[in-house]
């Protein structure tokens, strides 16, 4: 009986044995050890980053969503004692939310728009109506990537004072119209890589079914550069929406025309005063505005009121943006 | 101005030839709609650009006083630049120490930058489950990244100087948690300062992921394919078939990131604070120390490029 299954152990020894050292199993077997590893180790890291992305994100939600007296609270780290949406309503007032937001999506759509038209004609023009110099050109453009804004600023700031633009939107307005916005020089060179990616077929035949150059443009390349489009409204948008440069040296945001960007910087500079002559402090007691951690809170929800609107705009363009960089030549 | 008229008409092949229009050929069509094309940007570059740039760097010897609607000019030579690197204290630094401080970094992280960007992108060219999700979350930081929001959520000057006072760093201090699981100072402080820098570098690096996504999706599937058939591992794909063939937009990339590193750095808001200052010509002057560092160091790397031959395709071309 003993030796049986002494046997019977040996057997299995022997099985597990040739099993392990049978060099088409260790083949198998160190690929397949590789492979989790390698896919273990892409996961940590790429969701630990995707967590390091999201944390400021998630604090921010969870500190707009407590009740003005958990501040003074230590023990509420993550999840409120008290659920209100107090702290939204504090910041909103703080930045004039309502009429804040409209402008600035007023302003930034209508230069998105603007700035896609003037850099995608000139990215074309770049790309395929090539003139003597026009290479040249291109260099001009390389050069207003690399300047920086403020070695201009003065003399644009004289500029628009002597067309009584100064404290108008139509100063971003003209600045992106003309191609001139923020980074368009980088748009123009993405289009213009882009452009030069698709198939000279495409022009041609268009000539030769009686298209002028215009309509080429319009009616076939424009729509087939569905990628670089996307790639770039979203750029010119977000930065438009985030841009607090020109805002300032052209003075768009006054308080008849509140911009988020403004409106925010100057509330976190003096949280305590704008508190005070929005009226917010008459919302909440003296015992929590004068905590100093209230006042921090406040900017920190005033400054989720302000990427909100992005984040939501980009959940729904998200995709495409993905999708429009795999089929894009941007970098051609 | 009539030649440019007649060439945005349509040259369709009913039109009637009585209207007697002058009709260029195609090629010329191109050439006065190529110059129409550009005409926005040739306008604005001229006028918002060419001037305004040439403008600055004639300010930048004069001092400039605002003075009841005009600006009066004295011609002052260098002093604005010497003032600039020997006198200038903004706070508690001075745009000698930050324009150093910047370039330094620019170069350390530079080169950090790139390869943590190809590596993430390359991974993010792989396939895997919730692929698409994680490739939407890394491009969150170039969404967010705002001056706006950055001076909020440190809670402005006012604000962190109360919090310090009173002891009160964050709300949520990673290094506090850390000190009381016992681990070792310096790991701590390691990894607090890896915490702290990588949002930096995520956002700095959304761009730069984002190009080099799309060379890597550029290169034709055609070679993996064969690489595959013939048994190479991942590892030899990536720096026989990955590497060779995004090298030639490593120069974009590179350029990218040294000038958005630049502008996002703190010389850059102290020209604006002098901008805002209305110290015009001494913002100028820095504007143009910036603008010479730049291509300075551009051209370093343009030449450093061409030395290693980065830069032509490897294939074909």
């Amino acid at each position: 009986m003993k030796n049986k299954l002494f046997n019977k152990l040996k057997l299995m020894y022997e099985n597990i044995y040739e099993n392990l050292t049978n060099p088409r199993n260790v083949m198998v077997r160190s690929k397949k050890s590789k492979e989790i590893i390698m896919v273990v180790l892409r996961n940590v890291l790429l969701f630990g980053l995707c967590f390091v992305i999201l944390f400021p994100t998630i604090q921010q939600i969870s500190m707009a969503l407590r009740a003005p007296e958990d501040v003074n609270n230590p023990a509420v780290v993550w999840i409120p004692l008290h659920w209100s949406l107090m702290n939204l309503k504090i910041a909103a007032v703080v930045l004039d939310y309502k009429n804040a937001l409209l402008n600035t999506i007023k302003i930034s759509v209508i230069s998105m728009f603007l700035q896609i038209l003037s850099t995608s004609l000139a990215g074309y023009a770049f790309a395929r109506l090539k003139f003597k110099g026009s290479n040249i050109l291109f260099i001009f453009v390389i050069l207003t990537i690399i300047i920086p804004p403020q070695a201009l600023s003065l003399q644009q700031y004289l500029y628009f004072k002597d067309l009584g633009l100064i404290g108008n939107e139509l100063s971003i307005y003209l600045m992106s119209g003309l191609g001139m916005g923020i980074r368009s020089g980088i748009f123009i060179y993405i289009f213009r890589q882009f452009f030069r990616g698709l198939p000279k077929e495409l022009e041609e035949s268009a000539q030769i079914d009686g298209a002028g150059v215009f309509r080429t443009f319009w009616n076939v390349m424009l729509p087939n550069a569905r990628g670089a489009l996307v790639t770039v409204g979203l750029f010119a948008f977000v930065w438009a929406w985030n841009d607090a440069y020109y805002v300032k040296i052209f003075e768009v945001s006054t308080s008849d025309f509140p911009l988020l960007t403004m409106r925010l910087i100057n509330a976190a500079e003096g949280m305590y005063a704008a508190l005070f002559y929005t009226g917010g402090l008459d919302l909440i007691g003296q015992d929590v505005w004068e905590n100093p951690l209230f006042l921090s809170l406040i900017s920190n929800v005033a400054a989720l009121l302000m990427m909100l609107p992005l984040l939501i705009m980009y959940l729904f363009v998200q995709k495409q943006f993905v999708e429009s960089i795999e089929r894009t030549g941007i970098v051609g | 101005m009539n030649k440019k008229n007649a060439s945005t008409q349509l040259p369709t092949i009913n039109v009637i030839p009585k209207k007697k229009r002058i009709r260029l050929s195609y090629k010329k069509q191109k050439v006065v709609m190529g110059i129409v094309f550009l005409l926005p940007w040739i306008i604005g570059f001229i006028f918002l650009f060419a001037v305004p740039f040439i403008e600055s760097f004639r300010y930048s010897f004069y001092e400039l006083t605002p003075k009841s609607g005009e600006i009066i000019k004295v011609f002052i030579g260098l002093d604005n630049y010497v003032y600039a690197f020997n006198e200038h204290v903004a706070r508690n630094t001075s745009f000698k120490v930050e324009l150093i401080n910047t370039t330094l970094d620019a170069l350390i992280n530079l080169p950090v930058l790139l390869i943590f960007s190809l590596f993430i992108a390359v991974m993010l060219n792989m396939e895997f489950k919730g692929r698409a999700i994680v490739r939407a979350i890394f491009f969150i930081p170039v969404i967010l990244n705002s001056a706006a929001v950055a001076s909020a959520l440190g809670g402005g000057d006012a604000i962190a100087s109360l919090l310090e006072a009173q002891g009160i760093d964050k709300i949520f201090d990673l290094e506090f948690y850390l000190l009381q699981t016992g681990m070792s100072e310096w790991l701590i402080t390691f990894i607090v300062g890896l915490i702290d820098r990588i949002y930096t570098i995520l956002s700095l690096a959304g761009v730069p992921i984002l190009l080099f996504l799309a060379s890597i999706q550029s290169v034709p599937k055609y070679l993996y394919e064969a690489a595959k058939i013939e048994g190479a591992t991942s590892y030899e794909t990536f720096w026989l078939i990955t590497l060779p063939n995004v090298t030639p937009h490593l120069v974009t990339v590179t350029v990218y990131a040294l000038v958005d590193t630049f502008l996002t750095s703190s010389v850059s808001d102290i020209i604006s604070d002098e901008l805002n200052h209305q110290n015009w010509g001494l913002s100028s002057a820095m504007a143009w120390v910036y603008v010479g560092t730049i291509i300075v160091m551009l051209v370093s790397l343009g030449l450093l490029a061409k030395g290693l031959k980065i830069g032509g395709s490897h294939y074909e071309e």
